[in-house]
């Protein structure tokens, strides 16, 4: 062998030792430090402010990094305890879930997955409109659900087997007949609306409302998506007229929002034994850690 | 014939030596990678009781659909449009006698999960979505299957390997993410009068 090839040979090993190296000490071998990670998984109807949470946290704490990713509440806490990935902090739009999916749930080393919750905000659930959707002018706290039951309105749900929006519409119907002394609103607004149908049993003073494994809109009036988020789009885009909608979601989209009276809305403290009155069972196990059934 | 040096000789035949082995390197890596041995089995429930296990390696034996298509997740996030390869679920249910407007099916899945699907959506009946804008939009015919490769490749662990539902067409457009359910290990046909529970 030459002298010119021993030194293609030696330097060719030198760079193949060079970027092996590189390869294994990767980017931890430069000088600058990584920035502490901090995972959030939060619900979606939290992504706006939790992105402004974000900004001002990492404002104030420079050397952290938040990551925040978003799915269904359900979802939320799905993603820990049954896909096991580490999260420092979740948050979902329905406190009760924790307790309801956490609390028994042990994680590897024995202890539940969570053992105390915040409520560091609230919410309601009210009618998410435009300008454009028809009877707009007329619709109050009083009349709304019999404008939304008349046979030109168009009229959005999120589906309640998946998304907790869908399930917490359906117990606000069911308390409004209570409250408005009228029993067809469920029946005019809900159990016409799907086939098979989403019924009510009231046992003992409760209001069970029972979900179908299949929900499928039988009313061509009725529209029914998987997501909440796909409504939002709808409503905009003139499609539908009304959906059931969280306040803070509706200001963020800026859609008009009928405020419902407390009684109803699933947002007071007050009234939460009223509210647990009624509950959604789900005909079929989604999740295998998810006992289907949800209190208002 | 042109005079070539002594080093000159040396530096080519080490040039093409390397390549030679590099090429052999990824030729082998290309022939490996495919044939990686996936052990996983799906159970598939007709609506009259009969039960059949198949391995991953007989589904990708079976004809296969090949379409182009992608989902959103609840919150928006937009997965795709991928190459989708599978098999469709109605020739899975057909290895059990088939399923009819009268049944519903159940997906299962290694985690858990389960979603209910109609005889219309395992058909292809689905609500689909412009990419770019996130809009409704028409589509043509579409199929429901049980992918085993996304854009040429097997699935990654995320995704859902070794088998997910997928919702295929010739236009590149998505569905809603709730359908394409990961891990699936279980196909039960049920006739819907079974299940359904009509209460008052």
């Amino acid at each position: 062998m030459t002298r010119l090839a021993r030194s293609i040979l030696v330097m060719s090993f030198v760079c193949l030792t060079s970027l092996l190296l590189a390869l294994i000490t990767g980017p931890t071998g430069c000088s600058r430090e990584e920035p502490i990670e901090l995972r959030v998984i939060c619900a979606g109807s939290l992504m706006v402010p939790f992105q402004a949470l974000e900004k001002a946290y990492e404002t104030k704490y420079p050397d952290v990094e938040v990551l925040i990713e978003g799915h269904g509440s359900i979802q939320v806490i799905r993603q820990v305890t049954e896909l096991h990935r580490e999260a420092d902090v979740i948050a979902v739009a329905d406190y009760s879930l924790i307790p309801l999916l956490m609390y028994d749930v042990l994680a590897d080393n024995g202890q539940p997955y969570a053992d105390w919750t915040i409520k560091f905000a609230s919410n309601r659930l009210g009618i998410g409109y435009t300008q454009e959707s028809v009877y707009s002018q007329d619709l109050d706290a009083e009349n709304w659900y019999q404008i939304l039951s008349r046979p030109d309105v168009r009229l959005g749900f999120s589906d309640p087997r998946f998304d907790s929006l869908g399930y917490r519409a359906l117990m606000v119907i069911e308390l409004a007949e209570d409250y408005y002394g009228d029993d067809n609103i469920f029946d005019e607004l809900v159990y016409s609306s799907f086939d098979p149908p989403i019924t009510v049993a009231k046992p003992n003073g409760t209001q069970i409302i029972s979900v179908p494994e299949l929900v499928r809109s039988s009313d061509a009036r009725v529209f029914l998506r998987g997501y909440s988020v796909q409504l939002l789009a709808l409503l905009q885009a003139g499609e539908i007229d009304y959906a059931f909608e969280y306040e803070s979601v509706a200001q963020q989209f800026g859609l008009e929002f009928l405020e419902l009276p407390i009684e109803i809305d699933l947002s007071s403290n007050l009234y939460a034994g009223e509210y647990s009155r009624v509950a959604v069972r789900l005909n079929f196990q989604r999740f295998a850690s998810v006992n289907p059934s949800f209190e208002g | 014939m042109a005079f070539i040096s002594q080093p000159r000789k040396s530096i080519i035949v080490l040039i093409v030596g390397l390549l030679l082995i590099t090429a052999a390197i990824v030729f082998v890596w290309l022939q490996m990678a495919p044939q990686e041995h996936i052990d996983w089995n799906v159970t598939i429930v007709g609506s009259f009781g009969d039960e059949m296990t198949v391995t991953y390696d007989e589904i990708k034996a079976l004809p296969h659909y090949e379409g182009s298509g992608g989902f959103f997740t609840s919150v928006g996030y937009i997965n795709g449009p991928y190459r989708l390869r599978g098999v469709p679920v109605v020739e899975l249910c057909d290895l059990v006698g088939g399923i009819t407007p009268q049944d519903i099916v159940f997906i299962s899945a290694s985690d858990g999960y389960s979603t209910v699907l109609d005889y219309k959506q395992v058909m292809g009946d689905f609500i689909t979505y412009d990419p770019a804008t996130m809009k409704e939009v028409a589509h043509g015919q579409l199929s429901l299957i049980l992918m085993y490769e996304l854009d040429g490749r097997i699935l990654s662990e995320e995704e859902g390997k070794p088998l997910r539902l997928a919702i295929a067409g010739d236009d590149s457009l998505l569905t809603e993410g709730l359908y394409w359910v990961k891990w699936v290990e279980r196909i039960e046909v049920i006739p819907k009068d079974n299940k359904n529970t009509a209460e008052s």
